[in-house]
């Protein structure tokens, strides 16, 4: 189930939107977040919508991979439907029981549902066109200024990059010691929330043990590659605005204007 | 003196308890001498516990001798303000291809070496796409390391250390893992970049078939170096390398067998085309004198 | 009879764009005391066909009996299956949990719910078996070397007592002497227990000394199912596979080629050895 998250899932195509700079994506991501939390009217919906789909092509990810990223919300967004749905106060269509669906309550829901969903399939675009790396790239330089606080920015950024090239192992690796212990007739699934919680002993330890051991090897390999923190390192791939940032950055303040236009 | 040298080399385990106090001396390797030469191809073989993997360590200062001098590329390892020199000299490749692959991107986790060197951006490209020439990867370039086989992602941490421009090459048991095509592939990347590029392979491995192209064998039990010599002169002394509980190939079992008998078979066979060469005009001979 | 698998097919990702043949029409039996090799490249659905065979993995169609009982049927105790089919899966050592090597060997026996003395009983006999000393028995399993790691570990399913064990690749990584130890353990099981024994394994040699029956799979589907001696013949198919036969064929049939007259089944050293001498009329020719 786990491996239906989109997000983080990087998508190898040429666009405009992936030889952008990490940082113009990152800003033009929480603008779109609050542009979505601006929207109270249909026309200001239309203005995201047509703003979502004109990313999305240009992006030339397939739209399937950015809806595949909804099903790992669609608990949550059922249970918010649902609850604007039903427990709105306002003009009744019809009731069961305490339930009364209402004009306001189909009206917010409505603008719910997009919103969660439009701020999944948003993100994913991030997501999809940019490279973890970039993106802990584009994070360490835009959030460069708190290294002056004395947060240590480069070791955190290193460490999410490394935490995101690994979870797809120990995915794979907890899957296999399951396994393993199910063969020895270890029973996962019945039995009380304690019973549960013990029977996932076995699981855990190996899993624990196994990650202690890949971070060992791992910091003794980065130490034969001649790591030594972020001072004196120079980068493959060093972020600098092009003409297609300022473009984007252009579009994003033009976009914002709007959505603000409509609210007020 | 060569690239890599070993002079009266000891290392200790040593297990403390709470409290610090010592409470297992545990020796690993026990003065070690030993001098590699520039551009050679030298296998490493023993078995588990036998002190090789601790060796590799040594030479590029991720272990520091208990006592005794390692030198590369005549800096002492236990220099410390010359331990970047050392271990971008002599790099390391080891065992788990998956837990020494950092970056996300087969390119991205190759330039990862030349980043933290701080070499200019311009340059880790054109490294980064010497290396992976180099191992014939640059056709995966722009996938992630995790749907790559066992032997390709070796092959990936092998241009990973290449674009450190090393003059020597450690491999910790590169092969272990994998499956017999992907180890096939990994030693002859291994070769090809010591044979073209010149640089120094040390190889530690237990897959004997791995150590017949060698320029040299070496073996080790107990911490100490046992055996020293071209792989021809190791596996003509099968009843040794047995004692050491190493296999030998096949084909130098049987040639081996055969001459006991009183076959008449030059020492230390290797390959089926050279035990071939020599048995079939023996074996010929017989059937027409029969 | 001890297993029979008809027409197994499994599909990763069903219903997906990546859906994808694992398993194709895979059929095979396996009797009561038969020791079987499992050998194809990686990704030939090797791994994925012994997770069938304790029910780990469920086929997206076809049957598999145990002892002649469909195992899909409704109201099947998969659990007992798993303790008669005993699974050992790769590097088995990274599954150990317990504080010291003896508790870590009885999960299996407790999980099957036997009572205190009987659990014990099983856990002593299972680690006599792959020949652990006792000395070891209250450490740590972390602190052991790795072929005694992995000797716990097939301990921990041996002590289930199954009645047939399947071995991923049980080798992978150990030195000659680690291999050499864990191999004449896994034969002694089968000769001394009558134990019905599959071993997937990459290397030909093992497979040609200890096996009385070779499955060989590619891309999903069964190639050959035939003893050692006549799926060698066919290394040049085996090639084609990514896989090859062992060193020995290649000198025999190289040899044969050249008119030479030895027998062509032979795959291990001794024999090749003794078919030579003969031809030589030495002593020692008689096999």
């Amino acid at each position: 189930m786990i491996r239906e998250i989109t997000l983080g899932q990087y998508y190898p195509v040429d666009s405009v939107l992936h030889r952008m700079d990490p940082r113009t994506k990152l800003f033009g991501t929480m603008i779109f977040i609050v542009s979505l939390f601006l929207a109270d009217s249909l026309k200001a919906y239309g203005v995201a919508t047509i703003f979502l789909v004109l990313v999305i092509r240009l992006s030339k990810v397939p739209v399937s991979f950015m809806v595949r990223g909804l099903r790992a919300i669609l608990f949550l967004l059922l249970l918010s439907v649902s609850f604007n749905l039903f427990l709105t106060p306002g003009t009744e269509i019809f009731r069961i029981g305490f339930l009364k669906l209402t004009w306001e309550g189909l009206r917010l829901a409505g603008f719910m549902a997009l919103r969660l969903i439009y701020l999944v399939i948003g993100s994913s675009v991030m997501t999809l066109t940019t490279t973890p790396n970039e993106l802990t790239d584009g994070l360490e330089k835009s959030m460069g200024f708190l290294n002056r606080v004395g947060v240590p920015v480069h070791e955190i950024s290193m460490m999410m990059s490394i935490a995101l090239r690994f979870i797809p192992i120990l995915v794979e690796e907890t899957d296999k010691i399951m396994k393993a212990q199910m063969a020895r007739g270890a029973d996962f699934e019945s039995g009380n929330l304690i019973q549960k919680a013990k029977s996932m002993v076995p699981l855990l330890v190996p899993l624990f043990i196994s990650a202690f051991r890949r971070a060992t090897d791992l910091a003794m390999a980065m130490e034969a590659r001649c790591y030594h923190g972020g001072e004196g390192r120079t980068k493959m791939k060093p972020l600098h605005y092009e003409r297609r940032d300022h473009m984007g950055y252009l579009v994003y303040l033009v976009y914002l204007a709007i959505m603000i236009f409509l609210r007020y | 003196m060569g690239i890599i040298k070993a002079s009266k080399l000891i290392y200790d385990y040593i297990r403390r308890d709470e409290n610090d106090q010592v409470e297992e001396v545990n020796r690993a390797i026990d003065g070690l001498d030993l001098d590699i030469k520039a551009g050679d191809f030298v296998a490493v073989l023993g078995h588990n516990g036998s002190g090789k993997s601790t060796f590799a360590k040594q030479v590029n200062g991720i272990l520091l001798p208990t006592e005794g001098t390692v030198w590369i590329s005549g800096m002492k390892t236990t220099d410390e303000s010359r331990i970047w020199d050392i271990r971008k000299t002599a790099g390391m490749v080891f065992q788990n291809p998956d837990n020494q692959i950092i970056g996300n991107l087969v390119e991205e986790d190759v330039g990862f070496g030349p980043e933290n060197l701080g070499v200019p951006t311009d340059e880790i490209w054109r490294r980064v796409d010497e290396s992976l020439e180099a191992v014939g990867m640059t056709a995966y370039r722009l996938k992630s390391p995790n749907k790559l086989s066992g032997g390709q992602k070796q092959r990936v941490a092998i241009a990973g250390v290449m674009a450190m421009r090393p003059q020597c090459i450690i491999l910790d048991e590169p092969t272990a893992m994998l499956d017999p095509n992907g180890r096939k592939e990994v030693i002859r990347t291994v070769r090809e970049l010591n044979q073209k590029e010149g640089i120094t392979v040390l190889l530690i491995t237990h897959y004997m078939e791995e150590v017949i192209w060698a320029d040299r064998v070496i073996v080790m039990d107990d911490g100490c170096l046992v055996m020293d010599g071209t792989p021809k002169e190791i596996f003509s002394r099968v009843k040794e390398l047995k004692n050491y509980r190493l296999d030998v190939p096949q084909v130098t079992e049987l040639a081996y067998e055969l001459k006991q008998e009183g076959v008449e078979l030059p020492d230390g066979i290797l390959t089926i085309e050279e035990l071939i060469e020599h048995l079939l005009p023996i074996l010929q001979t017989a059937k027409t004198g029969v | 009879m001890a297993i029979r698998a008809e027409h197994i097919n499994y599909l990763y990702g069903e219903g997906t764009a990546f859906e994808q043949y694992a398993l194709k029409d895979v059929s095979f039996e396996i009797h009561d005391g038969q020791f079987i090799g499992v050998i194809g490249h990686t990704g030939s659905g090797k791994s994925t066909l012994i997770q069938h065979l304790n029910g780990l993995l469920r086929a997206s169609s076809g049957k598999i009996y145990y002892n002649d009982e469909d195992i899909y049927q409704d109201g099947y105790n998969m659990k007992l299956l798993r303790s008669h089919v005993g699974l050992v899966f790769q590097y088995p050592e990274h599954q150990l949990f317990e504080v010291d090597v003896f508790s870590d060997v009885c999960f299996g026996p407790r999980n099957q719910g036997y009572s205190k003395e009987e659990i014990e009983q099983r856990a002593r006999e299972a680690l006599i078996q792959v020949g652990l000393e006792e000395r070891f028995w209250r450490q740590s399993p972390f602190e052991l070397s790795g072929g005694q790691k992995r000797r716990v570990a097939i301990a921990g399913v041996l002590a289930m007592q199954p009645e047939v064990l399947i071995l991923d690749e049980p080798t992978a990584g150990l030195d000659p002497r680690g291999r050499d130890e864990i191999l004449e353990q896994i034969s002694a099981l089968h000769k001394e227990k009558k134990m019905t024994i599959i071993l997937v394994s990459h290397s030909m040699e093992d497979i040609a000394r200890y096996a009385d029956r070779i499955l060989v799979m590619s891309h999903g589907e069964k190639m050959f199912d035939a003893p050692p001696k006549e799926v060698f013949r066919h290394y040049r198919e085996l090639e084609q596979m990514g896989l090859a036969a062992p060193q020995i064929t290649y000198v025999v049939q190289r040899l044969r080629d050249q008119g030479i007259p030895l027998k062509e089944d032979i795959t291990t050293v001794e024999e090749a050895k003794a078919g030579i001498l003969e031809l030589l009329g030495k002593a020692g020719g008689e096999v």
